[in-house]
C-alpha cells in the first residue's frame, strides 16, 4: 500500500551485488579444475580444497591462529568483564576518561601498534614470538570485551543483585548467580566478535610473526603474493563457512538484532 | 477557501489483510469530524490515506469535488498534527513553523511576519529560537499546531494529538484546537480513541469498527440514539436485554424476555417494534424493593457509595449488571430487589441481541 | 560503599593497556625525537623526501576518495534497509555484516580474481571482442580504491542504519505534508538528522583506509606505496627503525586528530542530541 522509490531499491540491490558478488566469485573459482584462478570455473574439482589440508603451512598457521584467538579472547574477557562491571556498577566513582582510555586499542592504528610491540617488547625484551602475538591480540580485542559486555550490563537492573545480597547471598556469589547468567548473551557476543577479529587480524601479526611461527592470514597473504592457483580461494570458502557457522550461532542464541548495535 | 471532503468507496489493504471496507465519509466545509474507535479499527489508516501517505486499493478521496487520490502527499496542501508532534529536532521553533511557508516559496520577510503572528496566537513568541527538545509536551503540541495552521491548509488532520499529554492539559488543548479551527474556518478530521474528547470537540463523529463506519452522527444523537449494539455499547449502554412485545393496551406495551418484564409507555419510548434489544446505562437501571409487578429481578452483591447515589452490582438473569439506587433508602448486600428503567438513560435497538 | 573495589576491578585492564600499549607507543615516539641530528631531524628528513611526500599524499587521497564512495553507496543502501519491512531488514543487515566478518585477505584476494590480467573483467571484455589486449587494472591506485571501498562500505552502512532507523517516520511525513518534495525532505530533514551517523561512518572508513595494509599490498603492487606499506618496508626490509618509527608516529597523530576533530564536529552539528 505504501509506495517506495524504485531508484532506491535498484541502488541498494546493486550495492548488495557489489558486497556479496566478489565472495560468490571466490567461491566459484575455488572449484575450478585449473592450475590458475578462473571464473567462470572451468571443470569441477575439489582438489584445491584437498590441497588446503596438504599444504602444511596452512595447517600449522591455522592451529597457531586458533590458539592465539582463543587464548587472547579468553584473557581479554578475564580482564574485560571486571572492568565492564565496575564501569556500569560504580561508574560514578570512577573518572569519566576511563571509558575513553579503554578504546585506545581501537583508536591507535593497528599496524602502528604491531610495529611498536615489535620494537619495544619483542626486540628490547627478547620475548618469543608466540607470547608477543598473544599480547598483541589480547590488547586489540580488549575494547570489544569491555564494550559489548558493558552494553549488556547497561540493561541489567543491579537492584536484583542487591536483592540477592539482602537475602543473605555473599557478594561474589551474587555476581555469579544473579549478574553473570543475565549477561551471558553479551559475553557470548563479545567472545565471538573478539575471536573473529583476532582470527582475521593482519596488521598486528604482520610484524610479530617470526621464523616458524606465523598466523593463517599472514600465511595466506604470503601465498597470494607468490602463487595464483585456487588454493587460497578454497581456503577462503572454508573460512567463510566458519563465519556462517558463527553467525548461525549468534542468530540462534541472541537474534540477528545483535549485529546492529 | 474552506473545502469539503468526500471519501467514496474506500478500501485499503496491508498485504492481504483488508483494513478499510468500502468506506464512505462526507465532511462539510468548515466542519470538525472525529474518527472514533479502538486501535485497529482503521481510523488512522483513513487519516493517512487522506494525507496521501497510504494509497487505497479502491475508491477515491475528493476535496471540494476534485479527486486528489493520485496527488502526491507533498502537493495535497493538508496540515497534519501528529500524536508525537513530529517536530524537526534540528530546527528552532520558528524554523519548524516556517518550514511549510518556505516550501511554498514565501519570501523571508513575510515568512517571519506570519510565523511571528502564529507563534503569538499559540503563546509561544518567546520560545521562537529554542529547539524542540527544550519545550514541554504541551508547548511542543502547540508548535505542531502552529506549524500545520500557518500554511492555511485546505484541510487539517489530527492524529490523536493529545494522547501524550496529561489529563488537565488535554482538556485545555482541545478547547484551544477547537477555537483555532473555528477561527481559521478550516475543515478538520480528528482521530482519537477517547470518546469524551471526540464528543466535546466535534460537529460530527464517525464511530469506526473493523474498517467500517458503524454510525456517523452528531455527538448528541450518538449518545442518545445509537443505531446498533456496537455503538450502544461504545457510548456506555452496558446492559442489553432482548425483549418481545407480548401485548399492547392504552398506549402501553408489555415487553418480556430473559426473565424481565417491563410496561413501556410508547408516548415516552416512541413506537416499539415487536422484537428489540433494550440497552441501559448504569443510571438507566434503578434499584427498587423486590415484589413489584414488572422489572428485572436481581440479587444485590457489592454496594458502592458515590455521594449522590449508590451503585450496586446486581446478579440478574441477563448477567451481572450495575444499577443505581437512591441515597435515602440503601439496600444491603445480599438483598433481593427489582430493577426498573429510567427512560432517558436507555435506548431501543431494533435488532434482537 | 567500598571505595577500593571499583578500582580493583578496573586495574588489570588499565595496567594491560598502559604497559602493553601505551608504553610501547611512547617508546616508538621517543625514538623519533632522539636523533643525533636534532630533535625534529627524523620528521624533517621524512618530509624532505619527495617520494615520502608523494606516499603521504597518495594515502590521504585514497582514504578521502574511499570515504566519499562509501558515503555515496552506503547512504541509499542504509536508507533502503532502514525502511525495509522488519523481516527483510535483518536479512539485509546480515548481508552487510557478513563481509565484515570475513578476512580482509579473502576480500582483497577476491578483487585479484576480478581485476587481474586473466580476471573476469578482462576475460569478459576480450570475449566480447571489445578489447584486444587485457587492460591492466590490477596494481593501480584505482584497484586499491575499489578494494578499500569494498572493504569499508559495510561499516558505513551499519553506522547509518542505526541513525536512520532512529529518525522518527512522522518527522519525514510532517515535512512532506508541509509541502516539501521527497528530495527536499531528504536534504532539509533526513540528511541533517543522519549527520552524526555519516560522521561516525566517515571516521571509521577514513581511518581504516588510511592505515590499511593488506589491500594496498595485494591490489597496489610495488609502485603504489602507501604509508602502511612504507612503514613495513622501512622496518622489515631496510631495517631503518628510526624512519619506521617516524612513519608510525605520523600515522598515529593523523588518525587520532581526525577522530578527535570529527567527534567535535559531530557534537556541534547535532544540537538536538543534547
Amino acid at each position: 500500500m505504501q509506495r517506495s522509490s524504485p531508484i532506491l531499491a535498484i541502488t541498494a540491490i546493486a550495492v548488495f551485488i557489489f558486497l556479496l558478488g566478489p565472495l560468490v566469485i571466490v567461491a566459484a573459482a575455488s572449484i575450478s579444475n585449473t592450475e590458475f584462478l578462473a571464473f567462470p570455473p572451468q571443470g569441477f574439482s575439489f582438489r584445491w580444497f584437498v590441497n588446503v589440508f596438504e599444504v602444511s603451512a596452512f595447517r600449522d598457521t591455522f592451529l597457531i591462529s586458533l590458539q592465539i584467538a582463543l587464548l587472547g579472547t579468553f584473557l581479554s574477557l578475564l580482564i574485560g568483564i571486571p572492568a565492564a562491571y565496575a564501569l556500569s556498577r560504580f561508574g560514578f566513582t570512577l573518572p569519566k576518561v576511563l571509558s575513553n582510555f579503554f578504546v585506545l586499542p581501537i583508536l591507535v592504528p593497528q599496524i602502528v601498534f604491531g610495529f611498536s610491540l615489535l620494537s619495544a617488547i619483542s626486540v628490547d625484551f627478547d620475548l618469543p614470538v608466540f607470547p608477543t602475538l598473544l599480547i598483541g591480540h589480547t590488547i586489540i580485542v580488549l575494547p570489544y570485551s569491555i564494550r559489548v559486555v558493558g552494553a549488556s550490563l547497561a540493561t541489567f537492573d543491579f537492584s536484583a543483585e542487591e536483592a540477592a545480597i539482602s537475602l543473605g547471598c555473599p557478594p561474589i556469589k551474587a555476581f555469579y548467580t544473579v549478574v553473570l547468567p543475565n549477561i551471558r548473551g553479551g559475553i557470548l557476543a563479545a567472545f565471538i566478535l573478539a575471536f573473529i577479529t583476532s582470527l582475521n587480524n593482519v596488521p598486528v601479526s604482520l610484524f610479530l610473526t617470526g621464523p616458524g611461527i606465523s598466523t593463517l592470514p599472514i600465511q595466506m597473504l604470503t601465498y597470494v603474493e607468490n602463487f595464483f592457483d585456487p588454493t587460497v580461494a578454497a581456503l577462503s570458502v572454508l573460512l567463510m563457512a566458519l563465519t556462517v557457522l558463527v553467525m548461525a550461532v549468534v542468530e540462534k542464541t541472541l537474534g540477528l538484532g545483535y549485529f546492529v548495535r | 477557501m474552506t473545502k469539503s471532503l468526500n471519501l467514496t468507496g474506500i478500501s485499503a489493504h496491508y498485504g492481504r489483510t483488508q483494513v478499510l471496507k468500502d468506506l464512505d465519509l462526507d465532511v462539510k466545509a468548515g466542519e470538525l469530524v472525529s474518527l472514533l474507535g479502538a486501535s485497529g479499527c482503521g481510523k488512522t489508516t483513513t487519516l493517512r490515506l487522506i494525507a496521501g501517505f497510504l494509497h487505497a486499493t479502491a475508491g477515491k478521496v475528493a476535496l471540494d469535488g476534485r479527486d486528489i487520490s493520485s496527488v502526491a502527499a507533498h502537493r495535497r496542501d493538508i496540515g497534519l498534527v501528529f500524536q508525537n508532534y513530529a517536530l524537526f529536532p534540528h530546527m528552532s521553533v520558528a524554523d519548524n513553523v516556517g518550514f511549510g511557508l518556505k516550501q511554498r516559496g514565501i519570501a523571508p520577510q513575510e515568512r517571519r511576519a506570519r510565523v511571528g503572528e502564529m507563534l503569538d496566537k499559540v503563546d509561544l513568541a518567546e520560545f521562537a529560537d529554542r529547539l524542540p527538545a527544550a519545550l514541554s509536551g504541551g508547548q511542543k503540541q502547540r508548535v505542531a499546531l502552529a506549524r500545520a495552521l500557518v500554511i492555511k491548509p485546505s484541510l487539517l488532520l489530527f492524529d490523536e494529538p493529545l494522547s501524550n499529554l496529561d489529563a488537565k492539559l488535554r482538556v485545555d488543548m482541545r478547547v484551544e484546537i477547537r477555537e483555532l479551527q473555528r477561527a481559521h474556518n478550516i475543515t478538520a478530521i480528528y482521530v482519537t480513541h477517547d470518546q469524551e474528547e471526540a464528543f466535546s470537540i466535534s460537529d460530527r463523529v464517525a464511530i469506526m469498527d473493523a474498517g467500517q463506519i458503524s454510525q456517523y452522527d452528531t455527538p448528541e444523537m450518538l449518545y442518545r440514539k445509537p443505531a446498533n449494539a456496537f455503538v450502544a455499547n461504545f457510548v456506555g449502554f452496558e446492559t442489553m436485554i432482548g425483549l418481545r412485545v407480548t401485548g399492547r393496551s392504552g398506549g402501553v406495551a408489555m415487553a418480556e424476555g430473559q426473565g424481565a418484564r417491563f410496561a413501556l409507555d410508547e408516548a415516552t419510548w416512541g413506537p416499539l417494534p415487536d422484537a428489540f434489544t433494550l440497552g441501559a446505562r448504569a443510571d438507566g437501571l434503578r434499584v427498587m424493593a423486590a415484589g413489584g409487578d414488572d422489572g428485572l429481578p436481581a440479587t444485590l452483591s457489592v454496594r458502592t457509595y458515590l455521594g449522590r447515589s449508590y451503585h450496586y452490582r446486581a446478579e440478574t438473569p441477563v448477567g451481572s449488571v450495575v444499577a443505581n439506587g437512591s441515597i435515602d433508602r440503601p439496600f444491603n448486600e445480599g438483598d433481593r430487589a427489582n430493577l426498573v428503567l429510567v427512560p432517558e438513560q436507555c435506548c431501543i435497538l431494533p435488532e434482537t441481541a | 560503599m567500598n571505595r577500593v573495589l571499583p578500582w580493583l576491578l578496573v586495574t588489570p585492564a588499565i595496567l594491560a593497556i598502559l604497559v602493553l600499549l601505551v608504553l610501547p607507543l611512547l617508546d616508538t615516539i621517543s625514538v623519533t625525537f632522539i636523533q643525533e641530528e636534532g630533535v625534529f631531524a627524523g620528521y624533517q628528513d621524512f618530509f624532505d623526501r619527495r617520494f615520502n611526500r608523494g606516499v603521504l599524499w597518495r594515502t590521504v587521497r585514497i582514504a578521502l576518495i574511499v570515504t566519499v564512495i562509501a558515503i555515496a553507496i552506503g547512504f541509499p543502501t542504509a536508507y533502503f534497509i532502514a525502511r525495509a519491512p522488519r523481516s527483510w531488514r535483518s536479512i539485509l543487515i546480515v548481508a552487510s555484516v557478513f563481509p565484515l566478518l570475513t578476512s580482509t585477505v579473502v576480500r582483497s584476494f577476491a578483487w585479484i580474481v576480478i581485476l587481474g590480467r586473466n580476471g573476469i573483467i578482462n576475460e569478459t571484455l576480450m570475449g566480447l571482442g571489445l578489447i584486444g589486449e587485457p587492460l591492466s587494472m590490477l596494481y593501480t591506485e584505482g584497484a586499491i580504491i575499489v578494494g578499500l571501498a569494498y572493504l569499508f562500505s559495510p561499516l558505513m552502512i551499519l553506522s547509518l542504519v542505526g541513525v536512520l532507523e532512529n529518525i522518527d517516520k512522522s518527522v519525514v511525513e510532517a515535512s512532506i505534508s508541509l509541502g516539501a518534495s521527497p528530495a527536499k525532505t531528504f536534504w532539509r530533514v533526513i540528511l541533517p538528522l543522519a549527520m552524526p551517523g555519516v560522521i561516525v561512518g566517515a571516521v571509521l572508513v577514513f581511518t581504516g583506509s588510511f592505515t590499511s595494509y593488506t589491500t594496498p599490498v595485494l591490489l597496489g603492487g610495488q609502485r603504489n606505496t602507501v604509508l602502511a606499506t612504507l612503514l613495513f618496508r622501512e622496518a622489515m626490509t631496510e631495517f631503518d627503525w628510526a624512519s619506521a618509527s617516524t612513519i608510525a608516529v605520523i600515522m598515529m597523530v593523523l588518525t587520532i586528530s581526525v577522530v578527535l576533530i570529527m567527534s567535535r564536529v559531530a557534537r556541534r552539528l547535532n544540537p538536538a542530541a543534547a
